[in-house]
């Protein structure tokens, strides 16, 4: 019991990290990850540990995102400032400006993208456990994927790869 | 290794590879650049995005995401949601009006808690201001009277207490979301030694309110005490015994229509 407790404080700076990069949001995040540990602390006995503390708790985190998106959807969106395009923004430096890029490219991804894409690139996941978290099958994920990291090479610019569907 | 998807190129890049497999897969990448770039672009496009929000995780975490913390306020959810509960099983079995009365009783020792802690928040805050502790000064104490008077819709003096030891500052006017007409009055006392004492004072809450209660907060202590027309919290770096000694006189100044300061 003292144990979970310990593991789920262990993972609040990945929840933190995870839930900045899917909301590019301070205020939202913290409040999602609030829910989030909220919730795991009034389930904890019913969690079982057939996996990791913290693949659970990256499910309730996603899901509670996923809830949240829909009541917004409802309610209209929330526009993040940073997603309106400044006119002509003077480049600063070249390494700063690709990122600030990258994020924007990120925020516009579909969710289930984004979702997939956090996990493995950002949380450095296994593939197995970031299909585990996010309810769907091994392929399903490696599709999501390589979906998003196609989008993010044409949303950034970088000029597309050499003909590599499939290399033999 | 002659069929080689780009699945697996991402799979290797992303290092879900097993070791057996990753191997391979370094060796057939030796001899194909074209193959080997395409990994390394995908290297740095996680790169990139580690970059971009890793630094996230190495924040000072807020209190308010505090584990020990949430844990804690969940407990006393809990516990009132389970007193709750043992409440109305108890009340079906005494019936309804005895019900009736606990159930009262066990929400309004509820406000007497979230207006002592009002109270502390707002003494906390005021009493390290120097320049700007009150908003009219003791020395106007006439007007402030009439103005919180009239802000409160309740007849308040502002009591002496120079015979504790207390020169009184002045007092400001403070919102309050937990009572009818939403308004408090903060009024603010120093002794000699520098220590302040404040007075939360706010429109009666309800009749059921508990008449008093004493909370000991570490350093300070705060006594409420509530009648038919207010509700008055003390707090300040005193024991229990000169607070209690303190709330008697200003009892009995507050506000002077009402009966005694009972103990």
């Amino acid at each position: 019991m003292i144990d979970i407790l310990h593991e789920i404080e262990a993972a609040v700076p990945a929840l933190r990290r995870y839930a900045r990069a899917l909301t590019r949001d301070l205020d939202r995040a913290d409040d999602l990850v609030q829910d989030c540990l909220e919730r795991a602390i009034a389930r904890r006995s019913l969690f079982r540990p057939k996996g990791p503390v913290r693949a659970w708790l990256f499910t309730i985190l996603v899901n509670l995102h996923r809830n949240n998106l829909r009541g917004a959807r409802r309610r209209g969106d929330v526009v993040d400032i940073e997603s309106i395009p400044e006119p002509s923004v003077p480049p600063q430096q070249p390494g700063h400006l690709a990122l600030a890029e990258l994020d924007r490219a990120i925020g516009t991804l579909p969710l289930e993208q984004k979702e997939a894409l956090l996990l493995v690139t950002l949380e450095g996941l296994p593939y197995a456990e970031a299909a585990t978290i996010l309810d769907i099958p091994l392929g399903t994920l490696m599709s999501r994927l390589g979906r998003a990291r196609a989008a993010l090479r044409t949303l950034t610019g970088i000029p597309s790869e050499p003909h590599l569907r499939t290399v033999k | 290794m002659s069929d080689v998807t780009r699945d697996q190129l991402m799979a290797h890049a992303d290092g879900s590879l097993s070791a057996e497999e990753s191997a391979a897969m370094d060796a057939w990448l030796a001899e194909r650049p074209e193959a080997a770039a395409e990994v390394a672009r995908m290297q740095r496009q996680t790169d990139a995005i580690r970059t971009l929000y890793a630094p996230v995780a190495a924040e000072p975490i807020p209190p308010r995401l505090s584990v020990e913390r949430l844990r804690q306020s969940g407990e006393k959810r809990r516990g009132r949601l389970w007193i709750n509960a043992a409440a109305a099983v108890f009340l079906i079995g005494l019936g309804l009006g005895a019900g009736w009365l606990l159930r009262g009783q066990m929400e309004t020792s509820g406000i007497a808690d979230r207006l002592i802690a009002d109270a502390v928040s707002a003494h906390t805050v005021y009493v390290l201001e120097n320049r700007h502790a009150v908003e009219v000064n003791g020395a106007d104490s006439e007007h402030l009277s009439s103005w919180l008077s009239n802000r409160l819709q309740t007849t308040l003096a502002m009591p002496d207490l120079s015979a504790s030891g207390l020169n009184f500052l002045g007092g400001r006017l403070l919102p309050a979301p937990n009572v009818p007409g939403g308004r408090a009055a903060q009024l603010m006392y120093e002794d000699a030694a520098g220590a302040r004492l404040t007075l939360y004072v706010t429109p009666s809450p309800g009749p059921d309110t508990p008449s008093y209660e004493l909370a000991n907060l570490g350093l300070d202590t705060a006594l409420f005490w509530a009648d038919a027309a207010i509700s008055c919290t003390i707090t300040a770096p005193y024991p229990a015994e000169k607070l209690q000694s303190i709330a008697r006189t200003v009892f009995s100044q507050l506000n002077p229509t009402l009966t005694d300061y009972r103990t």
